[in-house]
C-alpha cells in the first residue's frame, strides 16, 4: 500500500526544501519567487519498507475559490484524499501561518504540522512551547531546520504514525457561529452524495462565507430553500 | 442564493477570517512567548539594500559585478572547450581530406558554425549560476521591491519587475510568468514588455562583439546592454500604459523572504535547470541550423563555390543582400543582413551562421576578420539591433498563445523591429561622431 502525502503551507516556507529533503534526487529548484510552486510536483521516498507518494501543493495563504492556486489545493484536498496532508508552518511567522491550519482543519484532513524555521524563530527572540500547540490545534506538531536537514526523520516517523492511525482534528467556533454551523449541517446532511465528498461542517462553513464555488454546487438543489430560511 | 443574507454582516468571509484570527491569537497566547531582540541580522542588510537612495546604484552594481563574474571566470572554459574542439576537428579534417566537399562540411559547418558556438555556453552557464545565487538568497525579491518605486511613478505594476528578471534566462517562462499578474492590462504591459530584457540567447553575440570590438571592457559593454534591454522594456511598458492601457496599475504587495546563504547544490541545480534549454537547443537546432547555413553558404544558384569563394554569392549571400540596404546606413554588409534573418529561429544562430560565413570564407580568427570589416559603431548598432528586434520565433509564439491576439502579436514585432533600429541608428551616429565610426579603429 503506497501512502499518499500532500505538502502545504505558505510561500516562502521552505516547502520546497522539505520535498527536496524527503524526496531522495528530487529536481526541484528552491528559489523565492513568491508562488513559484505553480505546478504539481510529485516525488516518492521509502521508509521503514512503506513507499509514499508525496504532493507539493502550490504555495498559498488560504483556500478560497478565488485564486486558482487555492482552489487547486482545495480541491485536492477535497477530492484525491490523500492520507496526510503535512503543512509547513514558517515558526518565525506562526500567527498567519496558523490561518492555513485552521482552514485545513475545516477541511477535515489528517494533518501533520511542520513548524520550520525554528532557526529563524529562535533569532527572533521566539520560544514555542511545541507540546502545547500540538494539544490546542489537536494535531501532531514536528520542529524542523529544512535547510539543515533537522527533523526531517522525525517528520517522516509522524507521517507514518498518523497515516495508520488517521485522528483528524476540528476547531469550535464562538458559539454564535457554531449555532449557525450546526443548523446547516443539519440540513446538508440529508443530501448524502453531497456529504459523503465534501465535510459537512466545512461545506456550512463555506455557506456562511458565502464561498462562490460551494454556493454553485447547493444552487438549484432541494437544499436552497431551506438553506435560505436559515438565514432569514 | 444570492439573496442570503447573512448574522456576520456584509462580508462574511472577512468576519469569518477575523474569528480565525482571533482563536489563533488565543492559541498563541499560551504557546509563543516573545522576547525582545532587536533587528535581525535580514533587517539591518534590508536598511541599507532597500534603502530610497542607495536601493537603485546597489542593484546596478550587484548586476554589473554578475556580468563582470560570468565574463572573467568563463574565459578559461572557453578556451578548455575551444581547444578540445580544434582537437577534435583537425582529426576529422585529416580524415575527410580527399573529399572537398565533405571537407568543408565538417570543418566550415559543424566545426566552423556548431563548433564555434558552443564555447559561449560558458558564459551563458556562469551568468545563470550568478542569477540563481542573487535568487536564492533572497535579493531579487528586494530588487522587485526597490524597482517598483520607479517604475510606479511610470504607471508601470511592481510586479512586472519579476518576470524582467526572469527574462534574463529566457523570455519565453518570463512571459509565461506574466500570468501571475493579475488585473488584465498589467499583465498585457508585462507581456508586451518582456521581449526587450536580454536573454541568455543574445549573450553570445555581445560576447563575441564585444571581445572583438571593446577588448578590456567586455563585462561593461555586455552590462550597458543589459541595461539598455531594461531601458527599452521599462519605456515600452510606460508608453503602452499612456496609450492602450490607459490606468492605475493595481497595488502591489510582495512579501519579503528572509536573506540565506544559498547552498552550493541549490545554486548548480538552478543553473542547470536553466542552462540545459541552451545545450538541447546546442545538440538539435543549431546542429541542424549548422548544416543548412553551410549548404546556403557553400552553395549558390551556380552550384558548390569551391574553396574560400566569395560567400556574397551564395544563397546566404544573397539572402542577405536583400535586406542590407535597409542596414547601410548603420554599416551592415550582407553578413550582418544574412545573421539577423537567420536570428529570429533563435538568436545564438547569429553567431552560428556569422562564424560559418567567415569559415566557409576561409577565415579562421573571426573576431579578428569582425574588426576588419566593420567600425566598433557597427558593431555597437549590429549589438543593439540583435538585442531589440523581434524576440527569437518561439518567443512570439509564446505572445500569441499568452495575449491570445495576432493583432497584439503583430504589434510587438513590427514595434520592435521600429525602436531595434532607431536606438541602433542613435547609437550609430553617437560613436561616429566621437570617433568610432572608422573600421579597425577601437
Amino acid at each position: 500500500m503506497t501512502v499518499r502525502v500532500a505538502l502545504i503551507g505558505n510561500p516562502n516556507v521552505g516547502k520546497s526544501v522539505i520535498f527536496n529533503n524527503l524526496v531522495p534526487g528530487a529536481r526541484q529548484h528552491v528559489g523565492n519567487w513568491p508562488g513559484k510552486t505553480v505546478e504539481k510536483k510529485t516525488g516518492k521516498y521509502r521508509y521503514n519498507g512503506e513507499e509514499y507518494d508525496l504532493v507539493d501543493l502550490p504555495g498559498c495563504y488560504s483556500l478560497t475559490a478565488r485564486a486558482v492556486d487555492e482552489l487547486v489545493s482545495r480541491t485536492y484536498i477535497l477530492e484525491e484524499k490523500p492520507d496526510v496532508v503535512v503543512n509547513i508552518v514558517d515558526a518565525s511567522n506562526v500567527e498567519r501561518n496558523l490561518y492555513l491550519t485552521l482552514l485545513l482543519i475545516e477541511l477535515e484532513a489528517n494533518i501533520v504540522v511542520a513548524l520550520n524555521q525554528m532557526d529563524v524563530a529562535k533569532s527572533k527572540g521566539y520560544t514555542i512551547r511545541t507540546e502545547r500547540l500540538s494539544s490546542r490545534l489537536g494535531v501532531p506538531v514536528v520542529e524542523t531546520i529544512a535547510t539543515q536537514k533537522v527533523g526531517m526523520e522525525k517528520l517522516k516517523k509522524v507521517i507514518e504514525t498518523a497515516a495508520k492511525s488517521p485522528k483528524p482534528a476540528s476547531m469550535t467556533y464562538p458559539s454564535d457561529i457554531e449555532g449557525l454551523i450546526e443548523k446547516l449541517v443539519t440540513i446538508l446532511s440529508a443530501d448524502t452524495s453531497l456529504v459523503t465528498h465534501h465535510p459537512a461542517r466545512w461545506l456550512a462553513i463555506k455557506i456562511i462565507e458565502r464561498d462562490k464555488e460551494v454556493l454553485e454546487m447547493i444552487q438549484g438543489t432541494p437544499l436552497d430553500s431551506k438553506i435560505e430560511e436559515v438565514f432569514a | 442564493m444570492n439573496r442570503v443574507r447573512t448574522v456576520l454582516g456584509d462580508d462574511p468571509e472577512i468576519t469569518f477570517a477575523e474569528k480565525r484570527y482571533t482563536m489563533i491569537s488565543g492559541i498563541l497566547e499560551e504557546c509563543l512567548t516573545k522576547t525582545e531582540t532587536g533587528m535581525t541580522f535580514s533587517d539591518k542588510l534590508d536598511k541599507v539594500l532597500l534603502n530610497k537612495y542607495l536601493g537603485i546604484p546597489i542593484f546596478l552594481i550587484l548586476v554589473w559585478a554578475l556580468f563582470q563574474f560570468s565574463i572573467e571566470a568563463s574565459g578559461v572554459f572557453m578556451v578548455i572547450i575551444e581547444t578540445a574542439l580544434v582537437t577534435v576537428g583537425e582529426f576529422f579534417g585529416t580524415l575527410l581530406a580527399g573529399n572537398e566537399i565533405a571537407a568543408s562540411l565538417v570543418q566550415d559547418g559543424i566545426f566552423g558554425g556548431f563548433a564555434f558556438i558552443l564555447p559561449f555556453l560558458a558564459p551563458i552557464f556562469l551568468m545563470f549560476l550568478g542569477i540563481a545565487w542573487l535568487e536564492d538568497s533572497g535579493y531579487f525579491a528586494r530588487a522587485a521591491f526597490v524597482m517598483d518605486k520607479l517604475l510606479r511613478k511610470l504607471g508601470v505594476h511592481g510586479k512586472t519587475f519579476i518576470p524582467m528578471m526572469l527574462g534574463f534566462g529566457c523570455n519565453i517562462p518570463a512571459i509565461m510568468a506574466c500570468r501571475s499578474i493579475e488585473g488584465e492590462k498589467d499583465r498585457m504591459i508585462s507581456i508586451l514588455s518582456n521581449p526587450y530584457i536580454s536573454c541568455g540567447a543574445r549573450l553570445p553575440v555581445y560576447v563575441l562583439f564585444a571581445a572583438a570590438f571593446f577588448p578590456g571592457f567586455e563585462g561593461s559593454v555586455i552590462f550597458l546592454m543589459y541595461m539598455l534591454g531594461l531601458a527599452v522594456a521599462i519605456f515600452t511598458a510606460w508608453l503602452l500604459r499612456k496609450t492602450f492601457f490607459k490606468g492605475e496599475p493595481e497595488p502591489f504587495i510582495m512579501e519579503l523572504p528572509i536573506y540565506r546563504v544559498p547552498t552550493l547544490r541549490e545554486s548548480v541545480l538552478h543553473m542547470w535547470e536553466r542552462g540545459v534549454v541552451f545545450l538541447k537547443k546546442a545538440g538539435t537546432w543549431l546542429f541542424l541550423g549548422a548544416i543548412i547555413l553551410w549548404f546556403m553558404s557553400a552553395f549558390g544558384p551556380a552550384g558548390y563555390l569551391g574553396t574560400d569563394p566569395d560567400v556574397s554569392v551564395s544563397y546566404t549571400g544573397i539572402l542577405g543582400g536583400l535586406i542590407q540596404p535597409i542596414f547601410a546606413p548603420l554599416g551592415f554588409d550582407w553578413r550582418l543582413g544574412a545573421a539577423l534573418i537567420f536570428a529570429f529561429l533563435a538568436k545564438e544562430i547569429a553567431v552560428e551562421s556569422l562564424g560559418i560565413i567567415f569559415a566557409v570564407e576561409g577565415n579562421v580568427a573571426i573576431g579578428g576578420a569582425l574588426a576588419g570589416v566593420f567600425s566598433p559603431a557597427t558593431a555597437a548598432a549590429f549589438m543593439i539591433f540583435i538585442l531589440l528586434y523581434i524576440p527569437c520565433i518561439a518567443a512570439v509564439g509564446t505572445i500569441k498563445s499568452e495575449t491570445n491576439s495576432w493583432k497584439w502579436t503583430l504589434f510587438s514585432i513590427v514595434y520592435s523591429i521600429i525602436i531595434a533600429y532607431v536606438i541602433a541608428a542613435i547609437a550609430f551616429v553617437l560613436l561616429s561622431a566621437i570617433g568610432l565610426g572608422v573600421i579597425g579603429g577601437a
